[in-house]
């Protein structure tokens, strides 16, 4: 815990485009990675899905970068965008860095419509599980070995991925019931060491229906 | 349903499902827990019970009209939401704003995190069973909300920034309506520490509880606050500073073990920082323009709508067409009362956003309540929830 108590003095602006220049320039040695045109201020590498973990933990555990907080995962279609060509849809991820604070770092991973699978890193940050859950919710974009792959935002009968591009905004759907969730708490149950002998249930038929409405 | 733990003991477990209406859950929050008699063994939460999908909505409006969808991000500092997503904007344009208008924001940021620091202690006492402090709180409040009234028409989700500065000046008497409010909320601010700081029942609910260490807590990305109280000495406006936040004088409080009661007690010491800093503020405050006058994204006056052709094209164009962001990608943070607020901007050159994605403090804190509830008691899962600070609004969009 002491290792943070202290402040850093701020660095201006463009310190922080040299801390993230130097470090695009180390993770260039480590895989291979080409500027994003895109951004505008902090420094954005695109790498390949199949680099995406290597460069991650080279990000993480570096100790003169230390990025040990995953700010975001963005989910980005590009449908129609203009002048753009190529993969259809993008990964960002923005980590910043406890240590040397606020410096900032982005990763961009293409990824094509035909094979929507990125890599997952929700074993490297803990918060990766939930950001990476909303994006296969808002967009589709598997995430391979993802523990627990469900919407997160939308309900979990919702058909579709609204934040692409071909989704109709007024298009709507008719959604009933509620997630029962024991799965993923049996799930949670068996982490923490606790052996279920008995599965829970899940509802009656009689049960379901009425939830439904069709009893009423 | 019957369980065996890792000891080989037996269990008796019963699954209790924690809102999604429930008063503690303050908006729509689920919980779901397999218990042993009153303590919790394993919890999943499930979220979205407030989706709107702002960032749909979004895309089919101009860049102006965004405005009023973050006003309802975070309803408690309604303008502190406006101001974040403004300065994202403007910084795609490398805009610099007057003078007045930064520090007019410095002042309305820093008034909106008393405020949301301020319901979010009285609704925690209140969950806690010390309705008093409520009411100690809310009254100076009321006012804060009568002073939002005459600057900005409302009093909840008052969009006052705007692309480039702010909607309009201040009123009359603002300045003293401010100053007479700072020295209630001192006031409510040692009331309420009077109250609880030395309260035997306060402290046995709260110490101890809900902890999270700081390298959990950083690997779930908390910011704000809440990483404050687990040790971790990071504020956005120390370290990254905008709006001249590195001139004016304060401390960033930092609590030592990450339990509820550290959660609330930096927020109620960082009241006192920001009155400190709303004080320095209006000693800062000067007369002069509160929009830049740039084209690109501010109207030109009426006067010179009614009579100069130019001046119509422009006013035009910018209703119609709204503010043409520069073509690239960007994402921009600013300090909010709960952690960092950020926006990442996706522009295609055009007056329509590509794509705006919040990221909001309050869902990498909800992803990790389900988690540091484990082994406590039901009774204290409620104390964390509300020390935590979920505001359903930001948390589902």
């Amino acid at each position: 815990m002491s290792q943070y108590a202290k402040q850093l003095t701020p660095a201006s602006a463009a310190d922080f485009a040299a801390a993230s220049r130097n470090t695009f320039e180390h993770l260039c040695a480590i895989v291979p990675a080409t500027r994003d045109g895109q951004e505008t201020i902090a420094t954005a590498a695109i790498v390949a899905a199949s680099d995406l973990r290597k460069a991650v933990l080279f990000l993480r555990d570096t100790p003169e970068f230390a990025y040990d907080m995953l700010i975001d995962i963005v989910g980005i279609d590009y449908l129609h965008y203009e002048g753009h060509k190529g993969s259809r849809f993008a990964v960002v991820y923005l980590f910043k860095s406890i240590a040397f604070a606020a410096h900032r770092f982005q990763l961009k991973v293409l990824v094509d419509e035909e094979h929507l699978n990125v890599p997952t890193i929700a074993d490297l940050y803990q918060i990766a599980n939930w950001q990476e859950r909303e994006v296969y919710d808002q967009f589709g974009i598997h995430f391979e070995g993802h523990p627990n792959q469900k919407r997160l935002l939308n309900h979990f009968e919702f058909v579709g991925h609204p934040l692409r591009k071909d989704y109709p905004a007024q298009k709507r759907q008719w959604l009933s019931t509620n997630d029962p969730m024991i799965d993923q708490l049996e799930l949670r149950l068996k982490e923490n060491g606790i052996d279920v002998l008995d599965p829970m249930p899940l509802n009656t038929p009689a049960v379901e229906d009425l939830i439904k409405g069709d009893r009423l | 349903m019957k369980a065996i733990d890792k000891d080989g003991e037996k269990l008796d477990l019963l699954t209790v499902n924690i809102g999604p209406s429930h008063p503690a859950t303050h908006g729509s929050l689920r919980v779901l827990c397999a218990i042993e008699g009153e303590t919790i063994k394993s919890a999943v939460s499930e979220i979205g019970y407030l989706h709107r999908g702002f960032e749909k909505m979004v895309e089919r409006g101009t860049y102006q009209q965004v405005m009023p969808y973050t006003d309802r991000l975070n309803y408690c500092s309604a303008m502190m939401n406006n101001i974040g997503y403004c300065k994202a904007v403007e910084s795609m344009f490398d805009i610099e704003i007057t003078e007045r208008a930064k520090v007019l924001r410095v002042l309305i940021s820093e008034m909106s995190r008393i405020v949301d620091h301020t319901i979010c202690i009285a609704a925690a006492l209140a969950d806690l069973g010390a309705q008093t402090a409520y009411f100690y709180y809310f009254v100076p409040r009321e006012e804060a909300m009568i002073i939002w009234e005459k600057l900005t028409g409302a009093r909840l989700t008052n969009s006052f920034a705007r692309i480039g500065g702010l909607y309009r000046d201040t009123y009359p008497g603002f300045e003293s309506d401010v100053e007479t409010l700072m020295v209630q909320f001192e006031k409510s601010v040692s009331d309420v520490l009077g109250l609880i700081d030395r309260n035997r029942i306060f402290l046995d609910r709260t110490q101890n509880v809900g902890i999270i260490s700081a390298e959990q807590a950083i690997s779930y990305g908390w910011t704000g606050p809440c990483l404050r109280a687990c040790g971790v000495d990071r504020d956005l406006r120390k370290d990254q500073p905008y709006y001249d936040y590195e001139t004016y004088k304060f401390e960033t409080i930092v609590g030592s073990k990450g339990d509820t009661y550290d959660r609330l007690m930096v927020r109620l010491y960082e009241a006192n920082e920001s009155i400190s800093i709303v004080r320095q503020a209006l000693k800062r405050l000067q007369p002069g323009p509160v929009n830049v006058k740039d084209a690109r994204v501010s109207q030109p006056q009426h006067e010179y709508v009614y009579h100069d052709m130019e001046a119509l094209i422009n006013r035009f164009k910018l209703v119609y067409e709204g503010v043409r962001v520069p073509k690239g990608e960007h994402y921009d943070a600013s300090e909010s009362a709960n952690g960092e607020l950020g926006f990442y901007i996706v522009s295609d050159g055009s007056g329509n956003p590509w794509r705006i994605k919040v990221r909001p403090p309050c869902l990498t804190q909800f992803a990790a309540y389900a988690q540091i509830i484990e082994g406590g008691m039901i009774s204290d899962a409620i104390a964390c929830l509300s020390s935590i600070n979920i505001i359903a609004g930001e948390l589902d969009r």
